[in-house]
């Protein structure tokens, strides 16, 4: 009987984990960290997928319902999914402060200054992209961290000291990946999309242009031949691709102007073997060193 | 889970009657492409607003140019041409124009798209209700007006009727769930035999789309897809195995 009662007990106490449902892979990464045995998380895109675009299917709607929490990236990111989302899942916890918004608690760069925004920007709120600056990455878990302490004040300091081990191991990264990256200072690259923009900025490297004319805007063809003679005149050192828009414009630039082309992951599970944070900043620090 | 398929089970059993019966009237005009062209032409009105206006104006841009194109394969159904390809053109007309208008927008076609990623499975009980209540005032007028015109104004007020329903159907079900509810049903009802075509039409219309629906619940796949996947798979069979031999000359 006894042993019936702590079988109950403890299945329970297992069943006693809160929640948390997150827009992309990173943040499940993050919110595994910092809260490890004493949450649930379910990502509801996929990492391989274009961020800005997610295709709906029934359980988005029940993981949104059946969550204590959800995090997303904010900035506009979700703008065309997460909205209708929540609408459908009428969760009201989520209006009840158990949400949390990423970008508020980072300083965005590229932000539109004209509302006209003729210079080209998506996301007016600025560049939303800002995980792939390693340098973020502790901003944002001590972000989760005081979001999961709020929610469960029981695990504050099963929380805190998460955070801290995963800070230590995280500063011991950054700075290998800062030595590494000191010598591609002053590098130049093309991109696709502004997608690396954080991260290029993080290690003075210069984004010359992008291969969509705007972003959001498909190629055309006097832009790629303007890119094209640029990049015969500055050499930059690579074409850092995303992995989500044809590559086939890439591709044309690339043999034209015989300059690299290089896929790169923006999340977790972008490409097969990238299945940590690490493991995503390692790929994109060799990115970006390798000649 | 109920509650999550209620809206999307409503909307395609109001879906499956407003388009069965028009799908039954495009086949019979050999103008089945003409919902793609009015489509087209509809979200071409949005991407001038979007370019242009800053998204002021978007419901009467959107709806002026699906009466537009209405009104222009109206007009071609008077000449003496083959229609398809004239609807045909109409289409890509549309589609590159909408090119066009973003080429050079800064916002571009991911706002663009994100305003049209329209999901049955994400419509909103408001939105079901309203759409409801212009379906219902569309059959209204045909079941009242449309009777009573003749000729050219008759073709108009068919055209134009269609236009409105596809306008607001495409922006809640997106437009190859209006393709197959219009054409599928339609389509199947006209080959068999032994039923009224419109009763016919719903019946299936009905079934293979709530099955759709609860299937993509089951094996959490994305809902408005599987409702084409199956509704063409069944039409495509169903269309193969009922038909007669054609008669050789």
């Amino acid at each position: 009987m006894r042993i019936l009662l702590l079988l109950t007990l403890l299945t329970f106490s297992l069943m006693a984990k809160i929640d948390i449902a997150v827009s992309y892979p990173y943040i499940g990464a993050l919110v595994e960290a910092v809260g490890q045995d004493r949450v649930n998380v379910s990502v509801l895109a996929k990492g391989n997928w274009d961020p800005h675009f997610v295709v709906p299917r029934p359980s988005l709607i029940s993981k949104v319902r059946n969550a204590d929490a959800l995090i997303i990236n904010g900035a506009q990111l979700e703008i065309g999914w997460v909205p209708p989302l929540i609408k459908r899942a009428g969760n009201r916890k989520l209006s009840q402060g158990a949400f949390l918004d990423l970008s508020t608690k980072i300083r965005l760069i590229d932000g539109a200054h004209d509302v006209s925004r003729s210079g080209g920007d998506v996301h007016p709120d600025g560049n939303p992209h800002f995980h792939l600056d390693p340098h973020n990455i502790p901003l944002l878990a001590s972000a989760i961290a005081s979001f999961l302490s709020k929610l469960d004040a029981e695990g504050k300091g099963y929380y805190d000291s998460n955070l801290q081990t995963f800070d230590i191991a995280w500063k011991k990264d950054l700075e290998k990946w800062d030595e590494q990256m000191a010598d591609a200072k002053g590098r130049e690259v093309v991109q696709y999309h502004t997608v690396f923009n954080y991260f290029l900025q993080a290690y003075g490297i210069d984004s010359i242009g992008t291969i969509e004319p705007l972003p959001g805007v498909a190629p055309s063809s006097r832009h790629s031949m303007h890119l094209i003679d640029m990049m015969k005149k500055e050499k930059p050192c690579c074409i850092l691709h995303d992995v989500y828009h044809p590559t086939k414009t890439a591709e044309f630039i690339a043999k034209k102007s015989g300059i690299r082309l290089v896929i790169v992951p923006h999340d977790i599970g972008a490409l097969n073997d990238i299945e940590s944070l690490e493991a995503l900043f390692t790929y994109l620090v060799e990115a970006a060193t390798d000649d | 889970m109920i509650d999550i398929l209620a809206v999307p089970l409503f909307l395609v059993i109001v879906l499956v009657m407003v388009h069965a019966y028009f799908g039954l009237g495009i086949l019979k005009r050999k103008i089945i492409f003409a919902d793609l062209a009015i489509a087209q032409f509809a979200a071409l009105g949005s991407a001038i607003s979007l370019g242009f206006f800053h998204e002021e104006y978007l419901y009467e841009l959107t709806l002026l140019f699906a009466l537009l194109s209405a009104l222009l394969i109206g007009i071609a159904t008077r000449r003496d041409i083959a229609l398809e390809p004239f609807i045909g053109m109409l289409y890509v007309f549309g589609a590159s124009g909408i090119m066009m208008v973003l080429a050079n927008s800064p916002e571009g076609m991911e706002h663009f798209k994100s305003l049209l990623a329209a999901d049955i499975l994400f419509t909103l009980e408001e939105d079901a209700i309203q759409s409801t209540l212009i379906y219902a005032a569309i059959g209204l007028v045909m079941w009242q007006l449309y009777p009573r015109l003749q000729g050219f104004f008759k073709e108009l007020l068919f055209l134009s009727m269609l236009a409105l329903t596809v306008t607001s159907s495409v922006q809640l079900a997106g437009v190859l769930v209006v393709f197959v509810l219009l054409v599928g049903p339609a389509l199947t009802a006209t080959v068999q035999k032994r039923w009224p075509k419109l009763l016919f039409a719903y019946l299936y219309g009905w079934s293979f789309s709530i099955v759709a629906i609860l299937l993509s619940y089951y094996y959490d796949m994305p809902t408005g897809y599987f409702i084409v996947f199956t509704g063409a798979l069944l039409t495509l069979l169903s269309v193969l195995l009922l038909s007669n031999k054609k008669v050789s000359l």
